[in-house]
């Protein structure tokens, strides 16, 4: 007893004691404490809080479910010291673990921050609370094509946060090729030296794409149709990843690559040898919004929160740490012109007119799984 | 040579030798387990090395920068939820080692209906796919229990994946005990409890401290159960973690395994030296 | 010097007892946690299995063996060969690298056997991620080890080891090293010096020393070991998608992605199921013919 004492037991408390009392002030059962940062007292001057925001629930928490490192923290801490709420963020990695989560009814969000296909899905369901515009007055810096989408038109149940595409990453010091479309990336040449998302709906599109089927037929006629095109693709790819194809990118491991966006811009930002392509055979937009579910205690706050957002400066800010297609016409003003005129954050007018966004396919999602799948295991 | 009773172990050759067998054995052994040990720190070296880059993403060597532990300070949401982890892994740790190390000492000295169930059934937390075993567990916390979820349920959902591996261990160092040992105790009038606790307990030290080493480490690094069975205020570090390969891992991270992994290896080194310096 | 682990374990046979009042008392808790928290989940996810995803996430409850039909064909039970190939391999070579170091450590004198213990577990409380991503850039085209090597002149230029199933168990093997080297180290402490050295007194050469000696005295804890290691690796997917590139797909990743994009948790628990069934049936039949 008192030799496990001794090498297990008195370590171990050690340890806990150094980190347990030096760093943080506040016991763990708070939520992250709101202090300020020298960026976020930027954000939180009264001065650039337009007037007419309602001062929100009586309860003064707001619960954040949202995409890991999506919303940046100094944003949160600023919103929660001017707001004077108490803000915990819950974080997931994927769509389908925050419905799974929301499903189950453990956790009590009051935010959450779907894609656009998830969204159309929770609004056929009944799962979300309607949006009061009037409280939201900051709506008017959305641009025009994001106001009226096709998965939530009016904006009635969700307000885009973050959009983007998927497009080709090509390294011009490995690949001297003129790239413009899917086959261009699937020859032979580049075996084995191609990363591409590790997700089942993107690839099975990008091969519609190239036959010239839109994205969401995904009958069993259309899947049958695009299995060769996949089945010559596949053995190709050298990295599945969804969550940082990037890296391999930068590792040089491989030449080229279909990216989000998002990677595609932090590529062009960190090396000039990275060329950002959007494809000639048409390529899809996804929407990142945010959305308050039905089971929210706290819809006002929410809304607070949306509104602030939305704001010029906090909506740059964001940009700055996620180079993505930013929405808000006024906050692309305060960019940068590298910024602004970063290809893979910023599609032209041209190309968002081509592009297409998902919608739930339904079961067939199933089966498109099961596509991807086999043809990996081959 | 008579064989000594299995609960000492005299570890000085009674022949002293130079370069007899035990001595080849242990500089050739001992080879091998540097280059083990070098094994596993090449990328904790990495790491560490890249901690003080100043570039943040961990490709390239640009410079050399305090920043990411400035930063690191002032990053209250990582550092609570590091703070979390621990606590959760030591709580995990205390439960899962209790429960491994009597549940394997009554499946081996007792008998009780189902028992070869149970023999079976303790693989399940080990084997199933962590999503399962998180979406189930969430699925029963909410519906059935009606728990609401945060470190209790986070706790719950690390023991009862932590404790088979305890279980196990402890199972394997029980298979060399001699049984006439506990028999002897109890003839001399100790009561099972007391034989439990003076015989069977020294005897299984080495394993239950590798057991809470076991369930400590699996539980400081689970991310999906994490995922499924955690409420608001109790995310642990890999939940904070695990969206950050998105944006290239933050450098404070770096900056905070290398606090850690330092702080333990000196703790370690000194609370043995001291411990070896009161009993020689 | 027969492996006295037998002939402990017959002994101890003969000495099992019935519970009293006081072992009860300890029992009951375990019980508890165990149906509670291992069988009622198991059973909810049999009910699972046996339903049907409708829309986002909704359930049906249908009591309809699909799913199962569903599994039982070659694209998944192909997946599921592949992971337990991955799992056995890496199994395999834990043992081969983790018995000599867990030997050394074991047979070493207080304080260094506890020093070692603690520093083989201390690289794995850093995040996994950091871990893998620190492995990434050492093993990658312009990491450290091709830099290495080139300048060696061992090899012309650069050889792409990541995305390989090379580095798939080079991952799992490094992050599963521990679970081998901690059993195994449990089963040594105990190794009576004095059965060794008689051992060698008696003419026997190291190899026979080891493999009609001591091998099979810590026989139980390689055993344990290989249990711990293989296992969990079963369903491990994060590594072998991170550090193999995701392909071939392993059956964790599988089951993961039918709660994702996939859209049918009911398919990936039927999966799971029967993973599990498997997984007991061939302990059953690897128990019953280990009895005869």
């Amino acid at each position: 007893m008192k030799e496990v004492a001794r090498h297990v037991v008195l370590p171990f408390f050690a340890v806990l004691a150094f980190f347990g009392c030096e760093k943080t002030p506040a016991p763990p059962s708070a939520s992250p404490p709101a202090t300020p940062s020298p960026a976020a007292a930027n954000l939180a001057s009264p001065a650039t809080s337009p007037a007419g925001e309602s001062t929100g629930d009586a309860e003064k928490t707001l619960h954040i479910f949202c995409w890991s490192e999506y919303i940046p923290q100094q944003i949160v801490e600023a919103f929660s010291e001017e707001s004077g709420l108490k803000v915990s963020v819950e974080t997931y990695s994927s769509n389908e673990e925050m419905l799974a989560k929301l499903f189950a009814g453990g956790g009590n969000y009051d935010i959450i921050q779907p894609s656009e296909y998830v969204i159309e899905g929770l609004i056929k369901e009944g799962l979300l609370t309607p949006i009061d515009h009037a409280r939201i007055p900051n709506m008017k810096n959305l641009a025009p094509e994001f106001t009226n989408m096709s998965f939530d038109p009016g904006n009635k149940y969700s307000v885009p946060y973050m959009a983007g595409t998927v497009g080709i990453v090509v390294n011009s010091e490995l690949v001297q090729d003129d790239i413009k479309g899917y086959n261009d990336v699937f020859q032979e040449k580049f075996a084995k030296n191609i990363v591409v998302l590790d997700d089942a709906r993107e690839i099975v599109s990008w091969g519609l794409e190239s036959l010239g089927i839109p994205v969401n037929e995904v009958s069993d006629e259309n899947l049958a149709k695009v299995k060769p095109v996949l089945e010559k693709w596949l053995p190709l790819v050298r990295v599945f990843d969804s969550d940082s194809p990037k890296t391999a990118l930068l590792n040089g491991d491989v030449a080229l690559g279909i990216v989000w966006a998002g990677e595609g811009a932090i590529l062009l930002n960190e090396d000039q040898k990275f060329k950002w392509i959007v494809p000639a055979d048409g390529a899809h937009l996804f929407v990142d919004s945010l959305a308050i579910p039905k089971s929210a205690k706290h819809v006002q706050n929410a809304e607070l929160f949306i509104n602030y957002v939305l704001r010029p400066n906090v909506s740059a800010k964001i940009s700055e740490a996620f180079p993505y297609l930013n929405p808000n016409v006024a906050a692309r003003e305060l960019l940068t012109p590298a910024q602004r005129n970063n290809p893979a954050s910023f599609p032209t007018a041209d190309q968002l007119a081509n592009m297409q966004t998902f919608k739930d396919v339904g079961e067939q999602a199933t089966k498109i799984d099961e596509l991807v799948t086999s043809l990996k295991a081959q | 040579m008579a064989v000594a009773a299995t609960t000492t172990s005299p570890k000085r050759s009674s022949v002293p030798r130079k370069y007899g067998p035990m001595q080849v054995e242990r500089w050739v052994f001992g080879l091998w387990t540097a280059l083990v040990f070098a094994f596993l720190y090449i990328p904790i070296l990495l790491l560490i090395v890249f901690s003080f880059n100043s570039s943040r993403l961990n490709i390239r060597w640009e410079g050399f920068s305090l920043k990411w532990y400035a930063a690191l300070l002032e990053n209250h949401a990582l550092l609570t939820a590091f703070q979390n982890s621990l606590i959760v892994a030591a709580v995990t740790t205390i439960l899962a080692t209790l429960l491994g190390t009597m549940g394997a000492w009554m499946l081996y000295r007792y008998r009780f209906p189902f028992q070869r169930t149970i023999g079976f059934l303790i693989f399940i937390p080990m084997l199933i796919p962590e999503v399962l075993m998180g979406a189930s567990l969430l699925a029963e916390f909410v519906h059935l229990l009606k728990l609401p979820l945060g470190y209790t349920t986070l706790i719950i959902a690390h023991t009862t994946f932590c404790f088979p591996f305890v279980l196990v261990g402890i199972q394997a160092r029980l298979q060399g005990l001699d049984p006439f040992l506990e028999e002897a105790a109890l003839d001399l009038g100790a009561t099972p409890v007391q034989a439990f606790r003076l015989i069977i307990v020294p005897y299984l030290t080495p394993a239950i401290v590798a057991g809470a080493l076991m369930s400590f480490t699996l539980s400081l690094d689970e991310y999906i159960v994490s995922v499924f069975t955690t409420g608001p205020q109790s995310q642990t570090l890999p939940l904070k973690v695990y969206g950050m390969a998105k944006v290239g891992l933050n450098p404070q991270l770096n900056a905070l395994s290398t606090i850690f992994v330092i702080a333990t290896v000196v703790l370690v080194l000194l609370s043995e030296l001291l411990a070896h310096r009161k009993s020689s | 010097m027969t492996a006295d682990g037998a002939a402990s374990s017959q002994a101890a046979a003969i000495f099992k007892r019935r519970p009293g009042l006081v072992a009860w008392l300890v029992l009951a808790p375990l019980l508890a946690w165990l149906i509670l928290f291992v069988i009622v989940p198991t059973i909810m996810l049999v009910l699972l299995s046996l339903g049907e995803q409708k829309g986002l996430g909704t359930v049906h409850f249908t009591f309809t063996l699909k799913n199962y039909v569903r599994a039982l064909d070659w694209t998944w039970l192909k997946v599921l060969v592949i992971s337990v190939g991955y799992a056995l391999v890496t199994t395999g070579i834990c043992m081969v690298i983790g018995f000599p170091a867990a030997y050394f450590i074991g047979r070493s004198s207080e304080p260094l056997r506890n020093v070692l213990l603690t520093l083989v577990m201390i690289p794995f409380w850093t995040s996994f991620l950091i871990r893998t991503y620190a492995w990434i850039t050492i093993l990658s085209k312009e990491g450290v080890l091709n830099a290495l090597l080139v300048s060696a002149r061992i090899i012309p230029e650069p050889i792409g080891i990541l995305y390989t199933p090379f580095a798939a168990v080079l991952g799992l093997v490094y992050n599963f090293l521990p679970f081998m080297i901690l059993p195994i180290y449990t089963s040594v402490e105990r190794l009576d010096s004095a059965v060794i050295e008689a051992a060698y007194d008696l003419g026997a050469g190291p190899l026979r020393a080891f493999s009609q000696v001591i091998i099979p005295l810590t026989q139980p804890g390689i055993v344990a070991g290989a249990l711990l290691v293989f296992v969990p690796s079963i369903a491990m997917f994060a590594i072998t998608n991170l550090m193999g590139g995701g392909d071939p797909p392993t059956i964790g990743d599988v089951i993961y992605k039918q709660f994702t994009s996939g859209r049918n948790q009911p398919f990936g628990a039927a999966l799971g199921c029967l993973l599990l069934l498997i997984f007991f049936l061939s302990l059953w039949i690897t128990r019953r013919q280990r009895a005869e």
